[in-house]
Formats: C-alpha cells, sequence, structure tokens
C-alpha cells in the first residue's frame, strides 16, 4: 500500500492565513457571482452543485483511501427520486429529497456490503460497473425515467410556501449547503472516525491491529459519500428543473474526478476549490464547446502526472511528496 | 414470452461477439501479466480500429485488407504512445493502481474525443469481408462474417500461444508476469516488455474491432462498452490468464446473447455488468482462478 494523502496528521495543519487563502477564493467568487448574477451566478451555482459531490467523494478516496467510480450512481437515484416524486407524483421537494437520499443510502448499503470486500482494480471496475447499469436503468425504464427524453418540470428547492426561484436565492441556499457540507467534512477529519479513516488510509492491517472494524468504518465512509452524491444530484434537479441520464453519466466521474484532483484530494478545501477552478474555466473559453471533455481528460493526466496532490502543491514545498 | 425457436440462431451470434470479448480480453491480461496496470484506454483501441478502418477504405479508397493492416499497425503505435506518454510517467513515480486507472480512463476520454472531432458523430460500418449469402445448418444461418471472427479469432490465440511458449520475445514477458525483478535480474528488459505489451494488447484490441464492425457499426463511443465487455471476460476467465479471458469472452457473448431473447436488447448491457459483479462478488479468481 502506498502512502496515501490521508496519512498526513490532520493535526499538523498549514500557517493559519494560507490555511484561509482557498475559502477567500471561494467566498470571491462566490460573492462574485451573487453581485453580478444571471450566467455568472448559474455558472457557480453548478459549481456549488459538484462541490457537495466532490466533498463525499473526498470523503471516501481522500479520507479512507479508497476507490469508487460509481458514486455517480447515488447521485441518479437521488436525482431521479427527486425528479420523479415531484413532477410526477406532485410531492413538495423537501419530502421528495429525503426518500431519494434514503433510497441511494440504501442501495449503497446493498452494494457497499459484498462490493467493499474487493480490493484494487477488482473494487475499480466493481464500482464502475455501479454506476454504468444505473446510467443503462435510467435509460431504459422509460415509465418511470422517461428514457433519454428526460424529466422536465421539476420545482424548483422550497419549504412549504417559501420556494427558492431566484438566481440569487439558488445561490444562497446552495453557498450554505456548500457550507454545511465543507464543516462537516472538516469535523468528520478531525474525529475518532476520521482518524479511523486515515488509519485505514495508511495500513488496513495495521488499523486492524489497532482494533478498528475496519470494513465496518470503510461502508460508513461509502455510505456518507453516497449520502453527498445523492444530495448533491437531488440539488441538481432542482435548480436545473430538468434530469436527463447525460446528466449522471460517465462525464460525470471524469469532472468530477478532475475536481478533486485539481483542488487537491484529501483536504478540506481541495472539493471546494476544485469545483469552482473545473467550473470556471471552460466558461473563460465557451466557443469550443466540444473540445470540453478532451481538455478535462488531458488536464487530468497531467496533473496525476505532476502534481498529484492537487494544484495547491505546486506552489507550496511542503505539499510534495 | 420469448421466441425460444431462435435460441441456436442466437446462441451462433452470441459466439461470435463472444470471440470479439475474448480478444478484448486477452489484451487486458496482456498489459496486465507484463505490468501489474489495468488499461482501461482498452476500447479506444477497439474503436480506433474499425474507425480507421473505415475512414481508410470508404473516404480515400484504400483496399480494405490494406487499410485494416494499416489500422492494426497505427493503433499498435497509439498503444506504444500511450505508454510513454501516459503510463510511463506515472510507473516512474510509483503511481498507486487507481491513480493507473484512473489516467488511462482520461486517456481512453481523451481519443473518443479526438475522434469525435475528427469524423464527427454518425456511426459508421465496414461491407461484410465476404459477400456471399449465409450458410444453412438446419435452420440456422452462418454468415461469412461470423466464419471470419471465429475463424480470425481463433487463429489469433493460436499465434498468441505460439508467441508466448515459442519465440524468446514471448518468454521474455512471461518472465516478466511471474517476477518482473528476477526477470530484470536475468537481463530482460523490464520496460521494453512493458511497451511491447501495450503494443500487442494495442493490436488485438484494432483487430476485435475490425472484425465486428461489419456485424455491427462504429462510432467514437463504442470503445467503453467493448472494454468493460472484454474486461468482464478476463475477469469471468480468471484474471491475468490470457486463454481463460478467451473462454470467458464466449460464456459472455452466449449469455448476453441469451439475456437479449429474455429481457430484450435494451439490458444486454446490464445483463453483461450483473455477470460482473456476480462474479466479483461471489467469486472474484474466476472460472479458472487468477493468475498468481
Amino acid at each position: 500500500m502506498t502512502i496515501s494523502p490521508a496519512i498526513t496528521s490532520p493535526e499538523r495543519r498549514p500557517p493559519r492565513l494560507v490555511g484561509l487563502l482557498p475559502w477567500l477564493f471561494a467566498v470571491a467568487v462566490v460573492g462574485y457571482a451573487m453581485v453580478v448574477g444571471g450566467y455568472a451566478a448559474t455558472v457557480v451555482s453548478f459549481a456549488l452543485i459538484y462541490a457537495v459531490f466532490v466533498t463525499g467523494l473526498n470523503l471516501f478516496m481522500g479520507f479512507a483511501a479508497q476507490v469508487s467510480f460509481g458514486q455517480n450512481a447515488f447521485a441518479a437515484i437521488g436525482g431521479y427520486g427527486s425528479a420523479v416524486l415531484t413532477a410526477t407524483y406532485g410531492w413538495s421537494p423537501l419530502p421528495a429529497m429525503v426518500l431519494g437520499i434514503a433510497a441511494a443510502l440504501l442501495a449503497a448499503a446493498i452494494v457497499g456490503f459484498p462490493a467493499l470486500r474487493l480490493k484494487g482494480h477488482y473494487l475499480a471496475m466493481g464500482t464502475l460497473a455501479i454506476g454504468l447499469i444505473t446510467y443503462e436503468i435510467t435509460v431504459e425504464w422509460q415509465s418511470v425515467t422517461q428514457g433519454y427524453l428526460g424529466i422536465s418540470g421539476i420545482p424548483p428547492f422550497g419549504i412549504g410556501p417559501y420556494e427558492v426561484t431566484s438566481d440569487r436565492g439558488q445561490l444562497i441556499m446552495l453557498a450554505l449547503v456548500v457550507a454545511a457540507c465543507a464543516f462537516a467534512a472538516a469535523r468528520i477529519r478531525r474525529s475518532r472516525f476520521g482518524r479511523a479513516l486515515s488509519a485505514v488510509a495508511g495500513s488496513e492491517e495495521a488499523a486492524t491491529a489497532l482494533g478498528i472494524d475496519v470494513s465496518r468504518y470503510k461502508l460508513m465512509a461509502f455510505l456518507l459519500s453516497a449520502g453527498f452524491a445523492a444530495l448533491a444530484g437531488s440539488l441538481f434537479v432542482h435548480v436545473v428543473g430538468y434530469v436527463s441520464p447525460e446528466v449522471f453519466g460517465l462525464h460525470m466521474v471524469i469532472v468530477t474526478f478532475t475536481m478533486l484532483y485539481v483542488g487537491g484530494i484529501g483536504t478540506v478545501a481541495g472539493p471546494l476549490v476544485g469545483a469552482l477552478i473545473v467550473s470556471l474555466l471552460p466558461e473563460t473559453f465557451r466557443a469550443f464547446k466540444d473540445y470540453q471533455d478532451l481538455a478535462y481528460g488531458a488536464a487530468l493526466i497531467l496533473l496525476l502526472i505532476y502534481a498529484p496532490r492537487g494544484l495547491a502543491s505546486l506552489f507550496s514545498p511542503r505539499g510534495r511528496s | 414470452m420469448a421466441d425460444w425457436s431462435y435460441i441456436p440462431q442466437v446462441l451462433v451470434s452470441g459466439l461470435g461477439i463472444g470471440c470479439v470479448y475474448g480478444l478484448i480480453g486477452i489484451g487486458f491480461c496482456v498489459i496486465y501479466n507484463a505490468s501489474g496496470i489495468v488499461n482501461f484506454a482498452q476500447g479506444a483501441f477497439v474503436m480506433l480500429g474499425g474507425m480507421i478502418t473505415q475512414v481508410l477504405f470508404s473516404r480515400s479508397g484504400v483496399p480494405l485488407p490494406v487499410a485494416a493492416l494499416i489500422a492494426i499497425a497505427a493503433v499498435a503505435v497509439l498503444g506504444v504512445a500511450i505508454e510513454r506518454v501516459v503510463v510511463r510517467p506515472l510507473w516512474n513515480r510509483k503511481a498507486t493502481m487507481f491513480v493507473m486507472i484512473l489516467a488511462t480512463l482520461a486517456a481512453q476520454i481523451v481519443i473518443e474525443r479526438l475522434t469525435l472531432i475528427a469524423v464527427g458523430d454518425q456511426p459508421k460500418t465496414l461491407p461484410v469481408f465476404t459477400d456471399r449469402p449465409p450458410l444453412m445448418i438446419g435452420s440456422v444461418a452462418i454468415g461469412y462474417q461470423l466464419i471470419w471472427i471465429v475463424g480470425g479469432s481463433l487463429a489469433i490465440v493460436g499465434l498468441l500461444a505460439a508467441f508466448f511458449s515459442l519465440t524468446k520475445t514471448g518468454k521474455a514477458m512471461r518472465a516478466c508476469s511471474i517476477n518482473r525483478e528476477a526477470a530484470a535480474l536475468q537481463g530482460i528488459p523490464v520496460s521494453r516488455m512493458l511497451a511491447l505489451a501495450f503494443a500487442l494488447s494495442a493490436a488485438l484490441g484494432a483487430i476485435a474491432g475490425i472484425l465486428i464492425t461489419p456485424t455491427q457499426y462504429t462510432a467514437f463511443n463504442v470503445g467503453v462498452p467493448f472494454a468493460i465487455s472484454g474486461f468482464i471476460a478476463a475477469i469471468v476467465g480468471g484474471f491475468g490468464r490470457p486463454f481463460g479471458a478467451f473462454l470467458g469472452g464466449l460464456l459472455l457473448g452466449l449469455l448476453q446473447a441469451l439475456a437479449i431473447v429474455g429481457f430484450g436488447a435494451g439490458l444486454k448491457n446490464v445483463a453483461a455488468l450483473s455477470v460482473l459483479l456476480l462474479f466479483l462478488f461471489i467469486r472474484p479468481s474466476g472460472i479458472l482462478g487468477a493468475a498468481k
């Protein structure tokens, strides 16, 4: 087992000011979008939704050093749960979201139990298969998902009579959700649970020797991660008002991994920073729409080779390994 | 209710696609044995094999056999290029297995998108190699393309077996798969074997792509499903066993054909992926037991 980024002790943190920089960046970007509104607000809203997903991915992959190529399955379950219950059955968004997340957690528990016994490329392929099966089901189960056509007319998110319809309102709601997720991730990292995960990340054998129930902790991290993914999926359908299978396809896997690696895997602020950078960059040269996935793929390869700890590590000598 | 009188016909076509899955599965094993890497860009080789042949044949008017040979050579060169540009730098940095998978998956996406930009998103196909009415055995029609696929695959499996057991290079590659350090101590250039494995694996993928294209179609995005089927074949046969992978491919092809009769064509990928999960959860070492 190679040394994972999560093994570095959470106690040894960088100096205060440097540690604040990613957050200042995020606040600046969200603040700018809030002032400008319109299209900028939409782009940043998507980035924040991705940030929720990537925060979950980071819990499982960064903190516990496990592998899952299939978290998009749980985003799809959460998203379609919300979409079908609100648009087709007229539920209000909050109970639909809760039920969608519960369904995703149930699915994660059912597949996670056998899947997490796997290691290495078996685990990678098993989870990839889970994501692909979910994608195929969203395409084929037309009576519920309407296949490639997708489901439209999903109401915006709201609680009771209060609906979040304006760009800025959605942005504020999403910023609050992301802040809560990041806070949760930071708390988890320093908790007993988080320390157990870094022990698992370092060496499963050593963790077992320390009395950590490795498979239980892995499953819990997987469930948490799936919960974040489902929340992101549900937020997405309410913000956009439309969902189709492509939203949660292989594209999502590549984009979210790029975000995780850009921001820095295993850090607390990394998912948010990565999501913002990766979402904003293509907007600066939006004319090349066909080239987007190409650019994501190429950027991911370069990052993996030259900056495996994220962009931040390029600037700080300490982050290099 | 499905019509069961089609079963023999369905099984025959399942056998054909199974051979193709088997070839792709062998491609996975060749790289895995030489390096311990699972190359998720395998699907790109399959897609490019069919695509380059098609472009040369229909746009430039190159005769089909020549176009096919050029395509196989070009894809083999691309395999080496991926090894040099993507895999080698990570390998030198002792990247984790997961980083390697992610990088090759990203390479797959890059190739897919470049193809999309170069040739567009329209599905393309090749003419069958021998244009004659199918042979009839009882009520089962056997097309000449199927004979090409099965015959070609068997010939390649035979050639590979000979290569691995008779030639010095083949024996050196097998030595690498048993123990890389020991192989290096024997004077085997391990890193050159890695490049060779990528070339061989890419050529196998390209051949699979060329053989199957006349019966289906090729498009920029057919690679990932083929790669996954090939991977499933390799798992079912016992990962790291090339001939197990071929067997696994045949089994998968037959099962998938039956699933199409039973549940409809839309769910054939779900059926294949379910077979994968079933094997991973219950018997991850495959029917023959994984190598090593």
